[in-house]
């Protein structure tokens, strides 16, 4: 669980990519340059991400862009995704209306 | 608050296996699944599913579906549809949302099966309307009964990829490109081929530049890229299609398990983030299991034992059974399973590079970079020039499966006692015709030739899925392994039958010289 | 458009057919398929606009990726792949709001 990066390593200067203006999180449309630029800005976990740029954090909860976040990340700070600390994974996983999750049962 | 003995998350083939395996010796079980119809995927796969007998082998997957919830319901498993679980803790408290309520709900062991998502790449273009999954055009053309696009591009070659391609054309649309970035292709070789022989090009060492359109897909460029996936400057191809499919792979579910607090590990392997589990499906929590693709991504029928095994581990650790029951009902599931992770596609053999077959048979470069095979075809052991009607049996990578031995009456294939050996036609047995092997296999690798008719003419009986059924006198033209118009065929015999599965025979007359490449007919 | 008979699975089975409006169009569709099924049958393609503007359609069909959504009976963000459609609703394109 605690991998935390080396927040004093040494990753360069953010160089412009071609394809940073591709969408990688389609709920929220958050591009690759986005994602890139907030790495060299010192978001250097993906639970920080989220809360930065809101990536995975629109209806699918980062379903479909989890690992290409994942990847676009490792690679910026040099390392291998799975040395990346993991968002924490927390109720309610699938998102839904305030009034549902306040009508709450104690399951009869 | 309610309380189980298992709660089952996922009404999918490894959660309704595991429900099954737990409800039987007499636990409550109740089985929670998000969507409105259990059973997963598996009512999608309307492909023959390979394996032995054992493994259901030749039986197409929503048949397999629909009798595990026939199964299901005479165990006494409930299911719960429509029922979300959105949280769940070490103490095996799990929250569902169920209508507009949350309940909480207390189980004394949770086995979770959510199984996988579909993984995705990124490029220009790939949130126009058009871009889809394999999953999506599975759903729309299997359940639905819709065409996803008239002219379809599919990214990705690994089995999903393969299957898909075939049912887009079986379900009438046109694939216009199937297209990997990796070098070679990624699933079964006989999957492959039967796609290559309709006329599907296969682009590996290519993926996606742009796709075009303002309102929806109205085409799409392909480029070459090296060896570190840069593309290739002035190597684009354009194709006019609506629709791009995306088979890139599968994402396990895990978050419940990682939620749960159970230990996580990023295994490659796996093909993901899984939760570290033993070989009974039992979690780093007391009490909390995990069984199918969240676990590690496999095929369904490696689910639905990994279910049974989580099950039944459930009902020891719960004193259901003995351990002298649970043993032997174990130690059977654990031989399948073992037989099914066999072969060059086998877990363990992830990013291996295999040149030579269990026979020493050096594999053929043209299937795993073109999609189909040449001259190599020969050197193996179901292919052999015979005098008079025989199979051939183009099946050239071990992989469990071995229903064709058992499908012919004459005893002319065999595969012998190791379930990925490459099927061996004897060259002395008396093949009657009857079509059985044709139809039992799984990859449509099976044909039944006669090479010389006398009249200097021959004959080609392979498997046909596809509508309209020709007729018999119908004159058309048959197709290489390639999908390359060869020669003019005419069709002499359809045949049709239960014992077939949906699987028709097509024979067709085509002059000697062709008989060992046609492999397909168009009309 | 829909397949009507196919090879491994049969003819369809008859269902009930249902009117529905989208974006104040009558189209017709069947009972209990999803929304989006019978859109796409009758050959729509873009289901919202994001708020920067951009067209999104079908993406998953099974729920999880929520591209799909429009404004079903007045009501914004419903997944129309897993929405049974039913006589008389009002599907209209979502702009923004997800």
């Amino acid at each position: 669980m605690e991998k935390l990066q080396d927040r004093f390593a040494d990753i360069g200067e953010f160089i412009p990519q071609q394809d940073d203006d591709v969408i990688v999180c389609r709920c929220e449309e958050i591009t690759k340059g986005e994602i890139r630029k907030a790495v060299h800005e010192g978001i250097f976990t993906i639970g920080e991400m989220r809360r930065y740029l809101r990536n995975g954090m629109g209806l699918c909860q980062g379903q479909t862009c989890g690992k290409m976040v994942k990847g676009i990340m490792a690679r910026e700070l040099g390392i291998r995704p799975m040395d990346l600390t993991p968002a924490t994974a927390r109720a309610p996983m699938r998102p839904m209306e305030m009034k549902i999750l306040a009508n709450d049962r104690s399951g009869d | 608050m309610k309380r189980y003995e298992l709660i089952v998350i996922g009404a999918g083939p490894a959660g309704l296996s595991a429900a099954i395996e737990a409800a039987k010796v007499g636990m409550e079980v109740i089985v929670f699944d998000e969507n409105a119809r259990p059973g997963g995927q598996l009512f999608k796969q309307i492909h023959k599913f390979f394996g032995s007998k054992e493994h259901r082998a030749k039986v197409r997957g929503f048949k397999i579906g629909e009798d595990l919830l026939k199964e299901a319901e005479e165990a006494g498993v409930t299911v719960q549809l429509n029922a979300t679980v959105v949280g769940l803790y070490p103490e095996k408290e799990v929250n569902v949302r169920i209508g507009d309520e949350i309940k909480h709900i207390k189980g004394d062991s949770v086995i979770i099966a959510t199984g996988a998502s579909e993984a995705v790449v990124n490029f220009p273009g790939w949130t126009l309307p058009g871009v889809i999954g394999a999953g999506a055009a599975q759903t729309m053309m299997n359940l639905h009964h819709i065409q996803p696009g008239k002219k379809v591009l599919m990214l990705g070659s690994g089995n999903v990829g393969l299957v898909v391609s075939y049912q887009l054309l079986q379900a009438g649309c046109e694939v216009a490109a199937l297209v990997d970035a990796a070098p070679k292709i990624g699933g079964y070789g006989v999957h492959a081929a039967k796609v290559s022989r309709c006329g599907v090009p296969f682009y590996l060492s290519h993926t996606i530049k742009e796709v075009e359109g303002t309102d929806c897909v109205t085409g799409v460029t392909i480029a070459e890229v090296d060896s570190s996936f840069q593309f290739i400057p002035g190597t684009e191809k354009h194709f006019d299609v609506d629709t791009v499919c995306l088979a890139v792979g599968l994402n396990p579910m895990s978050q419940l398990a990682e939620m749960a607090q159970c230990q996580m590990e990023d295994n490659p392997k796996k093909a993901g983030f899984v939760p570290v589990a033993d070989e009974y499906g039992r979690t780093s929590v007391d009490g909390i299991y995990v069984a199918g693709d969240v676990s590690g991504i496999e095929e369904a029928s490696s689910a639905m034992i990994e279910g049974r095994i989580a099950g039944i581990s459930v009902a020891r650790d719960f004193e259901y059974v003995s351990e002298e029951e649970f043993k032997e009902k174990v130690e059977g599931f654990e031989a399948a399973l073992g037989s099914l992770r066999q072969g060059m596609f086998a877990p363990e053999n992830r990013g291996k590079n295999i040149e030579k077959t269990e026979e020493g048979i050096a594999v053929s470069k043209n299937l795993l970079k073109k999609g189909y095979l040449e001259e190599e075809v020969f050197t193996f052991p179901g292919v052999k020039k015979i005098k008079g009607l025989h199979p051939v049996i183009e099946c050239t990578q071990n992989i469990p499966c071995n229903p064709c031995q058992d499908a012919c009456p004459k005893g002319c294939i065999k595969i012998g006692e190791k379930i990925t050996s490459l099927p061996d036609v004897d060259e002395n047995s008396q093949c009657v015709g009857c079509g059985m092997c044709v139809a039992s296999c799984s990859g449509q690798a099976i044909f039944l030739v006669n090479e010389d008719t006398g009249d200097g003419m021959g004959t080609v009986t392979l498997p046909y899925e596809f509508l309209p059924l020709p007729k018999v006198g119908d004159k058309g033209t048959a197709l290489s392994r390639k999908g390359e118009k060869i020669c003019e065929a005419e069709v002499v015999d359809i045949r049709t039958s239960p014992a077939y599965d949906h699987t028709s025979l097509l024979t067709m007359r085509v002059p000697s010289e062709f008989v060992m490449n046609a492999r397909f007919y168009t009309g | 458009m829909r397949i009507e008979e196919h090879p491994i699975l049969g003819k369809t089975e008859e269902r009930k057919k249902v009117t529905f409006t989208y974006d104040g169009k009558e189209i017709e569709g069947y009972e209990g398929e999803p929304i989006a099924a019978a859109l796409k049958a009758a050959g729509v393609m873009v289901h919202r606009h994001t708020r920067k503007g951009s067209p999104r359609g079908i993406f998953c069909a099974i729920g999880r990726c929520t591209d799909c959504v429009m404004v079903v009976d007045g009501k914004p963000n419903i997944r129309t792949c897993v929405t049974p459609l039913s006589e008389g609703m009002t599907v209209q394109t979502q702009h923004g709001c997800k």
